[in-house]
């Protein structure tokens, strides 16, 4: 019996549709006063991350449509293009933004870093499937994690963005430890992971203030062990971002009515807008915007568990090593569980480049999702 | 791979569950604390934005008060400072160009000890147009530095040099265009918006509007919400005050204060001097004066200190030796009892002795003891009294001023010539209870509620049930209780207008600051004192003290030319009964029928030989003033001009005319009128007193006897002393009056 019926992820694309339309009146409420102060239209950002999202579905609907195997025939070529898009930063086509150059300009602003990574994703898959038998060994998981590390040492050298490069290594990690048959060396890493961090903040715990100064990460560090104590200068946003939590309580202040999204948290829009969520909707709001991520990451595991092939289910595997590792991360930046570093929340925050690559992401999932066949 | 993809699972939600943990942990332990931070920095978007003060007009809609608004200049230490200082510089430089009375240096440093401060004061009370330059200059800044900044498309770069961290909140200073005029009536405002004295002080809630704010607040739901509240201006008050009668009064003033100092011994004119003009029909305040003056735009200015004797406010301890004021000085005891002194002289300056002080009235009185008698039937105003000069009342002899006395009188004549034991039989005729019923319905112990800031009412230095036949007998000629200006003022406008008593008040209507009528105050009649029939009595009476032939009366002196007056003199004296101080006054109203305007005049202690012959003072006084204020109000004249009035008037004229009007030529004027009226043989010539040498003798004409007006008794033409009529001895100076006992305040009294 190999009837084929056209199988719909129904509940993944109303989570979707869900987040963007929830990340759309997060985006004006938290923008709109910042907007209307210094464009003179509250709408500014609004717009811009609407026109953004309906770039981004269309690019979800052709992935959803087209044969996802035809990814693999151009995944190199996409490798190598994002890896060059990564390199044209530092040309004149680069835009700075906030003392960052991060950014290029291509008629519409692209962050190259977004690009890296839908284009690892696909590379990665590739190469796991043709590799399957040296994935398992040690050497192999070497050589894999080399492919991801190329991209990510170029964002962290050219566009100084450690938090991309953590990203982009941790997808090459969380799609080799499930591909893989091996604990052990996944294991290892992981501890040796921790370990290091640890070390380097005990390093700094004992380091005097000045020193810590220096480093701008290291200060970073230093301001997430005392958030008090440099609340004037490093850890000004995140303490701001703690206050908006901590002021809404449960139910919070209502939609719109967040009074830190005034001047006081900067960018309310972008990395800390998990904040101003907490402080308008409470602690119901935000337990009720995880749930959706999980319910979010609960389809991508059914869908990559029965995904048609193995290349189909290991670009599920990387989408949702992607989405979980920046939801957690970014959450984790917002409650000061770990030292700041710029993730944006998926489908919430402000940016386009993000919310496109991430559509088309889930476009792929889509397509996968498609060809599942039921027996 | 299956069971590995769960694996990753649980580990994702592993960290959902611990991320969701630490949100509640956070929410928990911190989310009182964390609130109250979010709302400490809400507050520092209020800002207070001040009302205006309403205005004070005179009765024509002269300013005589107002607001102005002014500029203070703030810094904001954290946006001057703001990009590692590039905006200091520029920011000082205009700060330079305009207020260079503002020192840079000093916000340099107060910037840099306190660099997160958002408000300090440097300057105040900036005109508009000082402010507009500089906010000129700032824009200009301003859009030079957005002009190279907007290719960049977002804040990253601020970094051009423009000016910033200074800003303007607006304030108001209180003027008034007049300066001094009228400072008693209006009173000052000190910095805070708090009125004192005078309208200021009484209308300080009705002139006070509502700050507006410009804040953020958190509504119940602890929901943010901007809102500015449009401060409310202050009401403004339009007062019956005219400023060119209250001109006339403190011009007359200040010019009696500069005659008369020095005069007689060194010191000022007097030690108290009032003048009150008002409308007697209704009560309006036209005009009401002091001496000296303060400017009420600066009301702390000391200068006004050199028309006050400050070493009388000293304690006692310091004043004995006539220490002057630098003599101990370095004394630090002597310095700090010297700067209260000061602060308590520059407090009587401040303070309206029209309302505030009291006194014992003297002779102004009696018209009010023969209102009484009459209207109560007591007497019917056809009794005759015979004076012997004095009348023995328990144990005392109670003289006449007239010692020989004045032999029979009708009541008419006994006010004419202000006699007192015309008017100690008329009290006596009442008896106590009357006379003390009628002194209550005059409201005499009672304020009149003049709505001035700081009236007292001498309550407690009235007579009550406990006064003794003695009390009675002075108090019929108003010696042994005290009054206040507006009291006898109020008082006499009700015995000559048909006796109906209205309060006085000085503003007429309250409008809000847009012009629209709040309130109006109309004249409020309190009660009808006495009959019409006894008022068109007490009017012929009064009109007999002024209008009558100088021998026959006492008042004559303070009739301006061409009018028909009617008033009373009084000089009472003063505690202790030693015959040395006395209070002069004089109560006249125009026309005499039928009186439209009334002016009262008190001179407390005037700086003369013979204090209590002085009462010319107050009536010539009186007379300066009414010759100026009657043609003003358009009260034409009645009475036919002798060709000496003529005379004077039209020199009167072309002094005004000519602007120096405060030169002394006019008094001379007035002086030279005295003998040159009185013709006849009889007349009393009263001579001003003191002369302008020491020896009272000089001026006395070779022939002429003069008589003291009060009194009666012939003067010594050479030492100008009174003298006994029967024995031609100098009387003694002291008391006619006996030491009532009066409260068990005063010492038992000698015999008089």
């Amino acid at each position: 019996m190999t009837e084929k019926r056209n199988y719909m992820d129904y509940s993944l694309i109303f989570v979707v549709i869900f987040l963007l339309a929830f990340g759309l009146i997060m985006v004006y409420s938290a923008s709109s006063y910042e907007a209307s102060i210094k464009f003179n239209d509250s709408t500014y950002y609004l717009r811009s991350q609407l026109r953004a999202t309906i770039l981004g579905v269309v690019v979800m609907i052709v992935m959803a449509v087209i044969d996802y195997h035809l990814l693999s025939k151009i995944s190199f070529l996409f490798y190598l293009g994002s890896l060059g898009l990564i390199a044209l930063v530092m040309t004149p086509l680069g835009i700075e933004r906030n003392g960052a150059r991060r950014w290029l300009n291509l008629g519409m602003s692209l962050q190259p870093s977004e690009v890296a990574k839908v284009a690892l994703i696909i590379f990665l898959a590739v190469l796991i499937v043709k590799h399957q038998n040296t994935v398992n060994t040690f050497w192999g998981m070497v050589k894999m994690m080399a492919v991801a590390a190329v991209p990510a040492g170029m964002v962290l050298v050219i566009t100084r963005n450690m938090s991309s490069a953590i990203i982009l290594m941790g997808i090459a990690f969380l799609m080799l430890f499930v591909a893989a048959k091996r604990y052990t060396p996944y294991v290892v890493v992981a501890v040796l992971g921790v370990a290091g961090a640890a070390l380097v903040v005990y390093y700094v715990w004992h380091l005097s203030p000045a020193e810590a100064a220096e480093h701008f990460r290291l200060a970073r560090v230093r301001a997430w062990l005392e958030p008090e104590e440099y609340s004037s200068v490093t850890s000004y946003q995140t303490l701001q971002a703690l206050y908006s939590i901590g002021s809404g309580g449960v139910f919070g202040k209502g939609l719109g009515q967040s009074t830190q999204k005034l001047g006081f948290v900067p960018e309310a829009q972008n990395d800390m807008i998990f904040s101003i969520i907490c402080e308008e909707l409470g602690l119901f709001g935000a337990m009720a915007l995880i749930f959706m991520f999980l319910i979010l990451i609960w389809r991508f595991l059914v869908v990559a568990s029965n995904a048609p092939d193995l290349f189909g289910s290991l670009l599920v595997i990387g989408v949702m090593a992607h989405i979980s590792l920046q939801v957690i991360l970014n959450i984790a930046v917002v409650t000061n569980t770990i030292p700041n570093t710029g993730i944006t929340l998926p489908f919430i925050s402000y940016g386009g480049s993000s919310v496109v690559f991430l559509l088309m992401e889930i476009g792929m999932v889509l397509g996968v999702s498609r060809r599942i066949r039921f027996d | 791979m299956q069971k590995k993809l769960v694996v990753l699972f649980v580990f994702v939600l592993l960290a959902f569950v611990a991320l969701s943990w630490r949100l509640v942990h956070i929410s928990q332990d911190n989310g009182e604390s964390y609130k109250k931070r979010v709302l400490s920095q809400q507050v520092q978007d209020s800002r207070v934005l001040p009302f205006k003060r309403g205005e004070i007009l005179d009765r024509k809609g002269s300013k005589l008060a107002y607001s102005e608004k002014v500029y203070n200049l703030v810094v904001d230490s954290k946006m001057l400072l703001a990009d590692d200082g590039n905006h200091v510089e520029p920011t000082f430089d205009a700060i330079h160009k305009c207020f260079p009375e503002v020192n840079t240096d000093e916000i340099r440093s107060f910037a840099e000890a306190s660099p997160s401060s958002r408000y300090r004061v440097f300057a105040k009370n900036l005109t508009w147009d000082e402010m507009d330059a500089f906010e000129k200059l700032r824009k200009k800044s301003v859009s030079s530095g957005n002009a190279s900044k907007k290719s960049v498309s977002s804040g990253s770069a601020s970094s051009k040099k423009t000016i910033q961290g200074v800003w303007f909140e607006d304030a108001y200073l209180r003027r008034y265009p007049f300066g001094t005029l009228g400072c008693n009536l209006l009173g000052f405002v000190n910095g805070e918006n708090l009125g004192n004295y005078g309208l200021e002080g009484y209308y300080n809630t009705t002139l006070d509007g509502v700050n507006g704010r410009q804040y953020g607040y958190l509504n119940e739901d602890s929901i943010a919400e901007s809102t500015m509240k449009i401060a409310e201006d202050g009401d403004t008050l339009i007062t019956t005050i005219d400023t060119n009668i209250q001109t006339i009064v403190e011009k007359h003033i200040k010019r009696f204060m500069d005659e008369h100092k020095n005069a007689y011994r060194e010191g000022a004119a007097c030690e108290n001097i009032g003048v009150i003009v008002m409308n007697p029909k209704n009560g309006e305040i036209y005009a009401m004066a002091t001496y000296p003056v303060f400017d009420p735009n600066d009301p702390l200015n000391e200068d006004v200190l050199s028309e006050v004797d400050v070493s009388k406010f000293l304690p006692k301890a310091y004043q004995e030796g006539g220490v002057s004021g630098n003599a101990v000085s370095g004394n630090q005891a002597y310095d700090e009892a010297w700067q209260k002194a000061k602060s308590d002289a520059l407090g009587s300056v401040w303070r309206n002795f029209c309302i505030s002080d009291s006194y014992e009235p003297g002779s102004v009185m009696k018209p009010f003891t023969v209102a009484g008698a009459l209207d109560s039937g007591k007497i019917t105003g056809e009794e005759t009294y015979n004076c012997g000069g004095y009348l023995e009342v328990g144990d005392y002899q109670i003289h006449c001023h007239n010692r020989l006395g004045d032999g029979l009188l009708t009541v008419k004549q006994g006010v004419a010539k202000s006699c007192n034991v015309v008017l100690m039989n008329i009290a006596f005729a009442m008896g106590k209870e009357e006379w003390l019923r009628y002194n209550r319905i005059f409201n005499f112990g009672l304020k009149t509620n003049i709505d001035l800031y700081g009236e007292s009412n001498a309550g407690s230095l009235t007579f009550d049930e406990s006064m003794g036949t003695t009390d009675l007998a002075v108090a019929s000629f108003g010696q042994g209780f005290n009054v206040t200006m507006i009291q006898m003022a109020t008082g006499f406008s009700a015995l000559v207008n048909g006796g109906y008593y209205y309060q006085p008040r000085v503003v007429s209507e309250i409008k809000n600051a847009d012009g629209a009528v709040v309130e109006e105050k109309h004249a409020r009649l309190v009660k009808q004192v006495i009959s019409e029939a006894t008022s068109a009595k007490m009017r012929d009476y009064l009109k007999a003290v002024v209008m009558s032939d100088p021998s026959e009366c006492t008042g004559w002196s303070a009739r301006p030319a061409g009018y028909s007056e009617g008033g009373k003199t009084g000089t009472a004296e003063m505690y202790p009964r030693d015959g040395i101080n006395y209070l002069i006054s004089f109560m006249g109203y125009v026309p005499a029928d039928d009186p439209e305007v009334l002016c009262y005049v008190v001179i407390d202690r005037p700086n003369t030989a013979l204090q209590g012959e002085s009462t010319r003072l107050a009536t010539v006084l009186n007379k300066e003033i009414m010759t100026e204020v009657l043609p003003y109000l358009n009260i034409f004249m009645t009475e036919e001009l002798t060709d000496e009035e003529r005379e004077e008037l039209s020199k009167q004229e072309s002094m005004f005319a000519s602007g120096i009007s405060e030169n002394s030529a006019g008094e001379g004027e007035a002086g030279e009128e005295a003998p040159a009226e009185d013709g006849d043989e009889d007349a009393i010539v009263i001579e001003e007193e003191p002369p302008r040498t020491d020896s009272g003798g000089n001026i006395i004409g070779e022939n002429e006897i003069l008589y003291d007006p009060e009194t009666g008794y012939p003067l010594d033409p050479a030492t100008g002393e009174v003298l006994d009529p029967e024995t031609l001895q100098p009387v003694n100076p002291s008391s006619d009056l006996p030491e009532v006992k009066l409260f068990g305040e005063f010492p038992e009294g000698e015999n008089p």
